[in-house]
């Protein structure tokens, strides 16, 4: 048999994709987010991690730059951008400021991302442009002190009217980012998940606005290991009746909404992981280069390299990982939720254990807020637990694979 | 000469050039005939991204209604006309060479080139940056003056468009100069005209359908052979560690017998 003949123009194409950066348009953004962090964002990452403040003015720049509806129409006031593009925004900010990036996820993700894929018009309308210009601060409410991991465990209820023209939230919602902006009340707006139905699947999801009449902050959650600048909190429904517009998608049909999401966020931790697994082979690598012991440079030991080395290509695995799922992802469906939690899992370890071997390499110092990577650590840890633990992904992840992926492709 | 188009409606033409990123650790080639640029970082060169500001600037003051962003290069530096346009300019024009652009295609060639470019386009103002990071020449827009006869505000770290002309100010070695310069004319930009701003998402987003022409340099009719040749390059020779000197009779010996900056 012959061989067949090389297309070698389909395979110069090939060599010349970038993964990271598919369109000109995508480099631009890294272009632009890259910069806006180092010089915005970097700077204030120790201040705001000591004061456990939320950053609202470099909030709003993020949203001059139209940032922070990456994934939304334009004639909702976003930028009409992919999975990948959400990417790499929280890529970038997440190698200067994880928490600050994690308030952003939260605003545009979970919020965000989730609304305009799941809600009607006339909600998109009424909420999308604030939140896109930054003028609204806005968050999600799944978990609560009883239910984690077990989301359908919740038992924060909604209880609609006799005339069915409203709903009536009881319940608390925990570990909420952008809970509260001031450690006093509630941000602006949130997705709440909630109970409509006697069965374990019947939740539904419903926008809640600040100040309506019985919700309110339980309160900051103060003290956190890490992600000490993203404001947490446990936020309280007693008796809130939200008009049945607020409902979004189905009564009963908010796993849908659920799906749909969770995708998309677990990519964009993933994302802010690989941030931080850059910001720490980029630290350690200049760090061993320069420091002295025994009259060389510290890179020239075995320890130090096997550090440097393993950090850069366990970074470069994940990094490949996430790329190639997110370009893959569309943000309207759902059904990828293996490769979601594949790439959460492995990235949120690895961000961590490279941030752990830059605080080694690095030494002393390395333990000191100056030199960033023990922010840098302190905030991998969370990636491991938040949006999802990693025990939450083996139980997804083995659910799919027996059940879809007997042979893999 | 006069302008092409009336004060409120100039159209100004902006160079921009692909030079290696300022943040880059230069290295010295293996041949010694140049710098390392294989998978090495390029942008738009700092001058020219605060000329692309100062145009923008222009259109929103309504000083200006069209901007149109020109780079001489290889084909990646269609990057940096996108990100012209992404700013905030309306349209590109590339012309295209493979002629290495920190040293083979010198300013001279550039300034003839512009100069084609120029009289397609009839801007009545050209924005350049003041140098460019590569080669420091800061040649290109005074050559460009002259070949189109035209005045030049270079240097300018303020410019103030009234009444069909310009008011700039220029920073020399001797300190701040103010001139009264009339359009058409060529400025190029120091580094406190402005601040550059972020090309913001939307912006990247319409960037795509706005149009670059292409052409290519060799069709122009112009000499780009280069008159410099660089011969050798080498790492600049590594700093000997200070000494600290005992008197002023001391220091004075060594700053003439050993240093030599006095006589």
């Amino acid at each position: 048999m012959s061989a067949a003949a090389v297309d070698l123009d389909a395979a110069a194409d090939i060599a010349s994709m970038d993964l990271f950066n598919p369109t000109e348009e995508h480099a631009m953004l890294r272009e632009t987010v890259r910069s806006f962090s180092d010089s915005e964002i970097r700077p204030q990452a120790l201040e705001y991690n000591r004061k456990e403040m939320f950053n609202r003015e470099l909030f709003n720049k993020v949203g001059d730059l139209g940032l922070l509806g990456v994934t939304v129409d334009e004639e909702y006031g976003g930028s009409g951008m992919d999975a990948v593009a959400a990417c790499i925004v929280h890529e970038e900010m997440s190698a200067a400021d994880p928490a600050f990036t994690l308030s952003y996820l939260a605003h545009s993700m979970l919020f965000v991302n989730n609304l305009s894929q799941n809600g009607n018009h006339e909600q998109k309308l009424k909420y999308l442009p604030d939140a896109c210009t930054g003028a609204k601060v806005c968050g999600m409410g799944m978990s609560e002190p009883g239910a984690g991991t077990d989301v359908l465990g919740m038992k924060t209820t909604a209880t609609k009217s006799a005339d069915g023209s409203t709903y009536t939230l009881n319940g608390n919602k925990m570990w909420i980012t952008n809970g509260t902006l001031d450690g006093e009340t509630t941000g602006d707006a949130y997705l709440i998940y909630a109970r409509t139905g006697e069965k374990r699947s019947e939740v539904s999801m419903f926008l809640v606005d600040k100040n309506m009449p019985g919700f309110t902050l339980g309160q900051k959650i103060e003290d956190k290991l890490g992600m000490r600048a993203s404001m947490t909190a446990e936020i309280v429904f007693d008796n809130v009746v939200v008009p049945a517009e607020n409902l979004v998608g189905e009564e009963h049909g908010a796993a849908l909404c659920m799906m749909r999401n969770l995708e998309i966020e677990r990519i964009a931790l993933a994302a802010m992981s690989l941030g931080i697994a850059r910001r720490s082979v980029e630290v350690m690598n200049n760090y061993a280069a320069e420091r002295q012991a025994f009259g060389e440079s510290i890179n020239s030991f075995g320890q130090m390299q096997r550090h440097i080395a393993d950090s850069y290509a366990e970074y470069m695995a994940g990094r490949a990982y996430t790329y190639n799922v997110a370009r893959h992802l569309d943000l309207a469906s759902y059904g990828n939720g293996l490769d979601a939690d594949g790439v959460k899992l492995f990235c949120a370890k690895m961000g961590k254990d490279v941030a752990d071997r830059a605080i080694q390499v690095l030494g002393g110092n390395g333990y000191v807020g100056e030199y960033h990577v023990e922010q840098l650590w302190r905030d991998a840890k969370l990636l491991e637990i938040g949006g999802g633990t990693n025990e939450a992904h083996h139980k997804n992840m083995v659910r799919d694979l027996k059940r879809h992926h007997t042979t893999l492709k | 000469g006069t302008s092409p188009h009336p004060p409120s409606k100039m159209k100004v033409l902006v160079g921009v050039k692909r030079v290696i990123d300022y943040a880059v650790k230069v290295r010295i080639a293996a041949d010694k005939k140049g710098v390392e640029l294989a998978n090495v970082k390029m942008s738009m060169n700092p001058f020219c991204e605060i000329a692309v500001e100062e145009a923008i600037r222009m259109k929103e003051g309504k000083t200006a209604t069209e901007i149109v962003a020109v780079s001489v290069g290889p084909k990646n530096a269609q990057e940096q006309i996108r990100t012209a346009l992404a700013m905030g300019a309306d349209r590109g024009v590339h012309v295209t060479t493979d002629m290495r652009l920190d040293q083979e295609l010198q300013p001279l060639a550039v300034a003839k080139l512009l100069k084609e470019i120029v009289e397609k386009e009839a801007p009545d103002v050209v924005l350049l940056g003041k140098q460019s990071i590569d080669g420091d020449c800061a040649q290109t827009g005074p050559m460009l003056a002259a070949m189109l006869g035209w005045p030049q505000a270079t240097m300018a770290s303020e410019l103030t468009f009234a009444d069909g002309g310009v008011t700039a100010e220029r920073e020399t070695d001797n300190g701040t100069e103010v001139i009264q310069v009339g359009t058409p004319l060529v400025v190029t930009a120091d580094l406190r005209l402005n601040e550059p701003r972020y090309a913001k998402l939307p912006n990247i987003m319409k960037a795509k359908k706005k149009k670059i022409e292409a052409i290519d340099a060799a069709s122009l009719g112009v000499d780009l052979s280069p008159r410099i040749e660089v011969v050798e390059m080498n790492d600049p020779p590594t700093r000997a560690a200070g000494i600290v000197v005992e008197d002023v009779t001391a220091l004075v010996d060594k700053l003439k017998n050993e240093a030599s900056v006095i006589a």
